[in-house]
């Protein structure tokens, strides 16, 4: 008797504690998720939800709609460039950083560490719209440049095909840092002794690097990398603020792409929980490659 | 100790001088764009479209209380306040209450309920913005306070319980035991143990949660429309999108945006970089 006393205390305690956490999380991304799965068969386009013929079932002619769309195709490709600007981009400059730091390569490390990280911090609207006045026609960029080049010029809306460079740039600069810190707090965790026999032993400073310093960092980059391609996803903010999509949505990403279709003109709701379904499932599947990756070449941590 | 540190010779002096360009380059890119912000909102309009770079030769502050008093400042400060202390105090609780739970009390439910948070960590809210949109539509809470925060606590706690269960798992079992043995019930055991205990843990929390928060954009963009409800980076984007040839407000208004996170992220550099690092982890 005292036992089962005991028990339903200890799973009351349990479900008290949990239930609150669980209720807000779940009501928040879990039923969003499922809920747009089931509007994507819809035309829903707005109004109250739960009166007669509020909408009716469509089938997947969203989803068709969206893959003849060529603005989706465009979008999901800067998304891509945005995921290889940040493996082969911020993830090798932010082990550079933390490496020469860790090291100690150059003076006022603890500096070069806090200016780095910085542009992290501020929020993304004020980074594009700085951003977007540095490349302004009265910005530095055409300004310094015109010293040596009359008459030259530059702007955002200029070329519509590289106008995602000037994007994947400021991308690049923005999150450096972010594996900075990751990087420089892992490489502080390697036991010191180890290099140092390494080096007792006569290795080079490049062979401690690379037979000593990657090997025991090879779980983070994994971690590092599943960051940069989840992350690659999550792009909204700051080319909302720098560029809105434009020149002629060239610049667009799949999260802006969903936008302009439920906020922009007549809402398509319809529409734009389909390329909701297509994002989830996309982020579920770039997760599970990475994650066979690190089965297959081992990631330790 | 010295053998640790690099011999000069070891790295070719090419490699040498790459490296230090390299951080050269990004130091000064980081720098100078703040400090040409810095130097533009001291300009009136006239003077920065005729001396966009150099020094202001009549510097003048007039354009920031032109610019508080447009785009509603005061306003804009209390609502990024109040979403940002309610939220993250809120997060703190609830997911050091189900860390607790997680970490401390045996469940069959354990393993599905704390795997969904972490699947949490993973999942882009961006996808979701549309639907949880219209969710938050549905059940009537557009354009209230309480329909920001609610998402908000949402978005958080994914990692605020996977941080909260690691750290409460670290603490010895024998700790909760010994006061159940003494008749402690479980949430006695929680204020009076665990929330003493687990201070650095909400410390690092809340400077995760704090940073976030503050400059959060997507959700407050679609979840409110009116302006009595706006954050500064809603209305620093409203702002400066309307007033696209007053350029000596605009950089007033960036400056005024960016000046709190900057005294935020001087003083609690350490924790930031901390917490920073024990985010980022494995899903």
């Amino acid at each position: 008797m005292k036992k089962t006393m005991f028990w339903s205390e200890k799973r009351r305690a349990y479900l008290l504690l949990v239930f609150p956490a669980v209720l807000i999380y779940w009501a928040v991304m879990a039923f969003p998720t499922i809920f747009s799965f089931v509007l994507s068969l819809t035309d829903y386009n707005g109004g109250p939800i739960f009166v007669r013929q509020a909408f009716s079932f469509v089938g997947f002619t969203n989803y068709l709609r969206m893959f003849q769309d060529k603005f989706f195709w465009i979008s999901l490709k800067n998304n891509v460039f945005i995921m290889g600007i940040s493996v082969f981009g911020q993830i090798p400059l932010g082990f550079l950083f933390a490496y020469v730091l860790h090291r100690k390569l150059v003076k006022f490390g603890d500096f070069v560490q806090t200016i780095v990280y910085l542009p992290s911090v501020i929020s993304t609207i004020v980074i594009g719209r700085l951003w977007q006045l540095f490349f302004s026609p009265y910005g530095p960029l055409v300004t310094f440049m015109q010293k040596f080049k009359p008459g030259w010029y530059f702007s955002l809306a200029n070329d519509p095909q590289l106008a995602i460079i000037p994007v994947l740039f400021v991308i690049l600069w923005m999150y450096t840092g972010t594996y900075l810190i990751i990087f420089l707090a892992n490489l502080q965790k390697i036991d010191p002794a180890l290099i140092e026999a390494a080096r007792i032993d006569g290795a080079t400073e490049w062979q401690v690097l690379t037979k000593v310093i990657l090997p025991a960092l090879s779980g983070v980059i994994v971690t590092a990398s599943i960051l940069a391609i989840s992350g690659s996803l999550k792009s909204f903010d700051l080319i909302y603020a720098l560029t809105a999509g434009n020149p002629a949505r060239r610049t667009s990403v799949l999260a802006l792409y969903m936008y302009d279709y439920a906020f922009k003109h007549s809402p398509k709701y319809g529409l734009a929980n389909a390329i909701a379904v297509v994002m989830v499932l996309l982020s579920l599947v770039l997760i599970g490659v990475v994650k066979i990756t690190e089965g297959k070449f081992g990631g330790k941590e | 100790m010295e053998n640790n540190k690099i011999k000069k010779s070891d790295f070719h002096p090419f490699i040498r001088f790459f490296v230090f360009l390299v951080v050269g380059i990004f130091t000064i890119l980081t720098l100078y764009p703040l400090f040409w912000l810095a130097l533009s909102s001291l300009k009136t309009t006239t003077e920065f479209m005729k001396n966009s770079m150099g020094w202001p030769l009549n510097p003048t502050l007039q354009n920031y209380p032109a610019a508080w008093e447009r785009a509603q400042f005061t306003n804009l400060f209390i609502n990024s306040l109040f979403f940002t202390v309610i939220s993250t105090l809120a997060i703190i609780f609830l997911a050091l209450m189900a860390g607790f739970a997680f970490a401390k009390i045996q469940s069959k439910a354990t393993p599905f309920l704390h795997g969904s948070f972490i699947m949490g960590i993973l999942l882009t809210l961006q996808s979701i913005m549309v639907p949880l949109f219209l969710a938050v539509n549905l059940v009537g809470l557009y354009n209230t306070r309480l329909g920001v925060l609610i998402p908000y606590v949402g978005m958080g706690l994914p990692i605020a319980i996977y941080l909260c269960t690691e750290y409460i798992r670290s603490i010895p079992d024998s700790v909760v035991d010994s006061a159940r043995i003494d008749g402690a019930s479980y949430f006695r055991i929680f204020l009076n143990i665990i929330v003493p205990m687990a201070k650095p843990v909400a410390v690092t929390l809340a400077i995760l949660n704090v940073a976030g928060t503050w400059n959060e954009f997507m959700l407050i963009n679609i979840l409110v429309s009116s302006d009595a409800l706006r954050t500064l980076p809603v209305g620093i984007l409203k702002f400066t999108g309307t007033l696209v040839t007053d350029y000596g407000r605009m950089f007033a208004a960036l400056n005024i945006g960016l000046i709190p996170m900057l005294i935020f992220y001087l003083l609690f550099r350490k924790q930031i970089t901390k917490g920073v690092a024990a985010g980022a982890v494995k899903g």
